[in-house]
C-alpha cells in the first residue's frame, strides 16, 4: 500500500492497485463514528456508444441505460440490497451522473459485512426482462418528476443548446420512450463492459482499521474471476461541424422567469496538476466575475436582476467541458444581455484586481478547508476530482500557488462568443 | 459546559477535535405568535444582509471572505410553541491557515453585526427594507414552483387547528403589508433585550478563551417564564379533506396524522420505531408496498415532528391512483397496529434509528441542535448511549400500542388539470 501524507491538513492517504485492476483508496478518520464507503465505475450516460466486452462492433445503447443499470443492481435473486444494508443499520444509496456510476453505504457498526456487501451486489448483477419491465413504471416517475423541476429544465435546455448532437444533452435517466427499449440482455452488456475491476474505485473514508480493512478488500476480490483486463473503446458523436445554438427558450408553469447563459470550452486533454489547476482557475475567474464580493454582484441585487437563486458553476468532466451562470430573474433579456457581456469582456474587468483576487482566494481556501469536515464531500471528490494522482487535498496549495495574471490568461482562452450560448424558462400563462 | 451571561443568556461552549471549523450558533427564542413569524424571518434576512459598519453586501461579504471564506447563515424555525431565529456562524480552524486570530475576529464581526445593523433614526435602512421585502415576497412566490413545498404547506393549514401553527415557521405573504421599518426595529429590539438566548460554540477551543471573548457582547438580563413546549392538537375524529388542482404531471398526496408522540416523552423511542416501520426507511410498509410491490409512487416517506406530536406522509403519484393509495396508506397503519409485523423487520429500524444517531454526532450542527432540544424541553441531555438503550428495549406491545394513538386528521391532494 502507497501512503500519501498531507501533513498540512493531517490527513493520510493509503492506496493500492490490486491484481485485478480495482483502485483502492482508504483515508482512515477514527474520531468520527461513521464509515463511508464509494464504490465506483468510470462509466455514466454520456457512455452510449462503446464496443461491447468479447466483440468487435461499435453499438449504440439507449438513452439512460446507466442510470437504469444503477437501479437494478439493487435486485437480486433472493431480495433487495437496500434490505441488507438497513439490516446491518447502514444506509446505502447510489446515483449516475455524465460520467460516472457510484454505489455508498455509510454505517456506524457492522463495517466489514457492509463493505462486503457493497462489494458483491455491485460485483454480482442479477436481471431478468420481468424485473426490467417492471422497473420501467419506477424510472418513468422519476423522469417525470425532473420535469416538473424548472432549475432542471432551464440547464438542460442550456445542454441542449451547448451539445446539440451530444448525449450530454439528454437527460441522464433517459426519456419516456428511450427506456422502453431496454432489456436485460443490453443491461449485462453494459455491465460487463464497464463494471470491470480496471474501471473501477473503491473509496473508504471514517473510522476503520486500515491493515485489517485492505486485507478484507483483497481477500474479497482474489475470491472472485474475472476476464483479463481490456482497453475500453467508447465513441462520441463528432462535434467538429456542429454549432453551439445561440438561445432557446422554454414555457413552464413559473411564477419568475430563469435564465442561463453557458460557454463550451475546448474539452482539452489536460491531465494531473494541469487539469486540477484548469479547474480551480476557471472557478476562480467566475467568483471574481460574478461572487457575491464581486462589484456586479452587488449592482445586479441593488438593481432587482438577480436574487439569491443566482449562481455559476463550472463543469470539467470527461469528455464534458462547460460554465453556466443565471438564476431567477425579472428582467430575462436585460439580465441576458450583461451577462454575455460581462464574459465576453472578462480579461478587462475591474473586478479582476489583485485585492480582490486575495479575498476571492482567502474564501475559496476557507470554503475547501471547512468543506473536508464532511466524509461524503471528500468521498465525493475522490471520485469526481480525480486527475491521476492529484487529489482533492492538492486543492489548497494549487490554490495558493494561482495568480491573477494566470486568470486572466484562462478568461482569454476559454472565453468566445460562438460558444457562448442562454436559455430561458418563462411563465406560461395560468 | 455552560455559563450565564447574564440572566436568559447561556453560554454552552462544545470541545471537540472532530472538525477543521469552529462553529458558533445563537438561538434567539419567544413564544410563537401569529403576527411575529413573518416579521421575525424579515430580520434573519437582514442581519445576513449588511450592517451599519458593513453597509453594502459587497464590504459585508468582503469581511466575511477575508475570514476566510466563514460562514455566516441566519433561519428561522419551529419547536413547538417557540419560534427560534437562529444566527450562525462557521470558521476554519487557524490551525490550518497561515494567519492566527480568525476566530476572535469572527465573534467581533458577530457582536458587531448584531448590536449594529443598518439602522437610522430608529429605523431600518429603507433600501435595504424594500429590497429584503421584495425578496421575501418572491420566495414567497418561489413555493407555487416547487410542488413538494406548496402541497406541504397547504397540507399544514388544513392539519393544525390554531393560526400560528397553520403559518410557516418563515412567514407568509400577506403578512408584509403592515411591516414598516420603524415597527421592524422595535421588533428587532425585543428580540435581542428579551428573548431567551442560548449559544453554542463547538470546536477544538480552549472554553477559558470563548468564555472570555463572548464578554464582549453586553448582553442585558431578561427574564424567562417558563412555557409548555410541546403543542397538542385538540381531539376530534373530523378527517379534513382538500382536492386542488395545477399544471403538472406527477400528483402530490399528503396525510397529516395526530400521533400523541413528543420528544422524550413516554411512548417517544416506541415511535420513532413506529415511524421507521411505517414509511421511515426503504423497508418500511409504505417504500415496500406503495413503491415497491405495485410501483404506484416515485417517492413516499412518513416523518414525524415530535414537538407538535404529528406525523405526515408525503408521496409523488400518478393522480389516477390516489383513492388506492390512500387505501393502502391506511391498510399499512392497521396492519401496524394488530401486530402484523416481524421481529426482524423492528430490528431492522432499531440498527437504522442507532446508526443515524451515531452519525449525527459527526455533524457539529447536528450536535448543536440536539444540545438545544434538550435545552428547550428542560431535561438533562442523554447520553447516546443511554438513548440507545432505550431504543432497544422497545416491544412490539409498545409499537402496537403507539400505532394505535396514530389518528388521520388531514389530507391533501394536489393534482394536474385534465388535458
Amino acid at each position: 500500500m502507497e501512503k500519501i501524507e498531507y501533513a498540512q491538513l493531517n490527513e493520510t492517504i493509503y492506496k493500492e492497485i490490486l491484481p485485478n485492476g480495482l483502485t483502492v483508496i482508504l483515508l482512515p478518520k477514527i474520531d468520527f463514528y461513521k464509515t463511508y464507503a464509494l464504490f465506483s465505475t468510470n462509466f455514466g450516460s454520456i457512455d452510449q456508444q462503446f464496443i461491447p466486452i468479447g466483440e468487435t462492433d461499435f453499438k449504440k445503447m439507449p438513452d439512460g441505460i446507466a442510470h437504469f443499470l444503477e437501479h437494478k443492481m439493487f435486485e437480486k435473486k433472493d431480495g433487495d440490497v437496500f434490505d441488507d444494508f438497513s439490516k446491518l443499520g447502514a444506509s446505502a444509496n447510489a446515483f449516475t451522473s455524465f460520467t460516472k456510476t457510484a454505489y455508498l453505504f455509510s454505517s456506524t457498526s457492522h463495517f466489514k459485512e457492509n463493505l462486503e456487501t457493497l462489494l458483491d451486489f455491485v460485483q454480482k448483477p442479477y436481471f431478468t426482462n420481468k424485473s426490467v419491465n417492471k422497473e420501467k413504471g419506477i424510472i418513468r416517475q422519476e423522469i417525470q418528476m425532473y420535469d416538473d423541476l424548472p432549475e432542471w429544465r432551464v440547464m438542460f435546455g442550456l445542454l441542449e443548446n451547448l451539445y446539440p448532437n451530444h448525449p450530454a444533452s439528454i437527460d441522464i435517466a433517459g426519456t419516456i420512450e428511450s427506456i422502453e427499449d431496454i432489456t436485460a440482455e443490453l443491461l449485462y452488456e453494459n455491465y460487463h463492459t464497464f463494471y470491470h475491476p480496471s474501471n473501477m474505485q473503491l473509496f473508504v473514508t471514517g473510522n476503520f482499521e486500515i491493515e485489517q480493512t485492505i486485507e478484507w478488500i483483497r481477500k474479497n476480490q482474489n475470491l472472485k474471476q474475472f476476464e483479463e483486463a481490456k482497453e475500453i473503446k467508447r465513441r462520441y458523436p463528432s462535434e467538429e461541424n456542429t454549432k453551439v445554438i445561440p438561445s432557446g427558450e422554454i414555457k413552464l408553469p413559473v411564477n419568475k422567469p430563469k435564465v442561463l447563459v453557458g460557454i463550451k470550452g475546448k474539452k482539452n486533454k489536460l491531465k494531473g496538476a494541469a487539469a486540477l489547476r484548469q479547474l480551480i482557475s476557471v472557478e476562480f475567474l467566475l467568483k471574481l466575475l460574478f461572487g457575491e464580493t464581486s462589484s456586479t454582484y452587488l449592482k445586479l441585487y441593488d438593481e432587482g436582476l438577480i436574487d439569491d437563486s443566482f449562481n455559476y458553476e463550472y463543469t470539467f468532466e470527461r469528455e464534458i467541458d462547460h460554465l453556466s451562470v443565471g438564476g431567477d430573474t425579472k428582467e430575462p433579456d436585460q439580465l441576458i444581455s450583461i451577462l454575455k457581456n460581462l464574459l465576453l469582456k472578462a480579461a478587462e474587468s475591474p473586478d479582476l484586481n489583485e485585492k480582490h483576487f486575495e479575498i476571492v482566494k482567502k474564501r475559496s481556501i476557507g470554503e475547501s478547508l471547512q468543506s473536508f469536515n464532511s466524509l461524503e464531500f471528500i468521498a465525493h471528490q475522490f471520485n469526481d476530482v480525480q486527475f491521476e494522482d492529484v487529489t482533492v487535498f492538492d486543492i489548497i496549495h494549487l490554490m495558493e500557488s494561482i495568480e491573477l495574471e494566470d486568470i486572466k490568461k484562462v478568461a482569454m482562452q476559454y472565453i468566445n462568443s460562438e460558444n457562448m450560448s442562454e436559455f430561458r424558462v418563462t411563465p406560461k400563462l395560468k | 459546559m455552560q455559563t450565564d451571561l447574564a440572566s436568559g443568556v447561556q453560554l454552552h461552549v462544545m470541545p471537540s477535535e472532530k472538525f477543521k471549523t469552529v462553529t458558533i450558533t445563537i438561538k434567539f427564542k419567544e413564544m410563537l405568535k401569529a403576527d411575529q413569524i413573518t416579521k421575525r424571518t424579515l430580520i434573519s434576512n437582514l442581519i445576513n444582509t449588511n450592517s451599519r459598519h458593513y453597509p453594502t453586501q459587497t464590504d459585508f461579504r468582503n469581511t466575511l471572505s477575508e475570514l476566510y471564506g466563514a460562514r455566516l447563515s441566519t433561519s428561522v424555525s419551529k419547536k413547538g410553541q417557540y419560534h427560534i431565529v437562529s444566527v450562525g456562524l462557521t470558521v476554519v480552524n487557524d490551525k490550518y491557515l497561515k494567519e492566527e486570530g480568525i476566530l476572535k475576529k469572527a465573534i467581533a464581526f458577530l457582536e458587531n453585526i448584531l448590536y449594529y445593523p443598518n439602522v437610522y433614526h430608529g429605523a431600518f435602512h429603507k433600501e435595504t427594507f424594500k429590497r429584503e421585502i421584495e425578496n421575501l415576497r418572491d420566495e414567497y412566490e418561489a413555493i407555487y414552483d416547487d410542488k413538494q413545498d406548496y402541497s406541504t404547506i397547504a397540507l399544514n393549514e388544513l392539519y393544525f387547528d390554531t393560526e400560528e401553527q397553520r403559518i410557516p415557521s418563515f412567514g407568509r405573504e400577506k403578512d408584509l403589508e403592515s411591516i414598516t421599518p420603524e415597527g421592524l426595529y422595535k421588533t428587532y429590539e425585543k428580540m435581542l433585550s428579551e428573548n431567551e438566548i442560548d449559544i453554542f460554540v463547538l470546536g477544538d477551543i480552549v472554553e477559558e478563551n470563548i468564555i472570555d471573548t463572548f464578554k464582549l457582547f453586553k448582553f442585558n438580563d431578561r427574564e424567562i417564564f417558563p412555557q409548555k413546549t410541546f403543542y397538542e392538537l385538540k381531539e376530534s375524529t373530523e378527517v379534513k379533506r382538500k382536492v386542488e388542482k395545477q399544471d403538472l404531471t406527477q400528483a402530490r398526496y399528503n396525510l397529516a396524522f395526530n400521533t400523541n408522540i413528543f420528544y422524550h416523552q413516554n411512548n417517544y423511542y416506541a415511535g420513532q420505531i413506529f415511524n421507521g416501520l411505517f414509511g421511515g426507511y426503504p423497508h418500511s410498509k409504505l417504500f415496500m408496498n406503495v413503491r415497491e410491490k405495485e410501483s404506484l409512487a416515485y417517492t413516499i416517506s412518513s416523518g414525524i415532528d415530535t414537538f407538535t406530536g404529528s406525523m405526515f406522509v408525503y408521496s409523488g403519484i400518478d393522480q389516477k391512483e390516489a383513492t388506492h393509495v390512500g387505501e393502502i396508506i391506511l391498510k399499512e397503519l392497521n396492519a401496524l397496529r394488530q401486530g402484523d409485523f416481524n421481529d426482524e423487520s423492528v430490528q431492522q429500524t432499531k440498527e437504522l434509528l442507532k446508526n443515524s444517531l451515531y452519525q449525527s454526532e459527526d455533524s457539529a450542527n447536528s450536535m448543536i441542535e440536539r444540545a438545544y432540544a434538550s435545552k428547550i424541553t428542560r431535561e438533562p441531555q442523554i447520553r447516546i448511549e443511554e438513548w440507545i438503550k432505550k431504543i432497544e428495549s422497545v416491544t412490539k406491545a409498545e409499537i402496537m400500542d403507539t400505532a394505535k394513538r396514530v389518528q388521520l386528521r388531514a389530507e391533501f391532494l394536489l393534482i394536474g388539470k385534465e388535458d
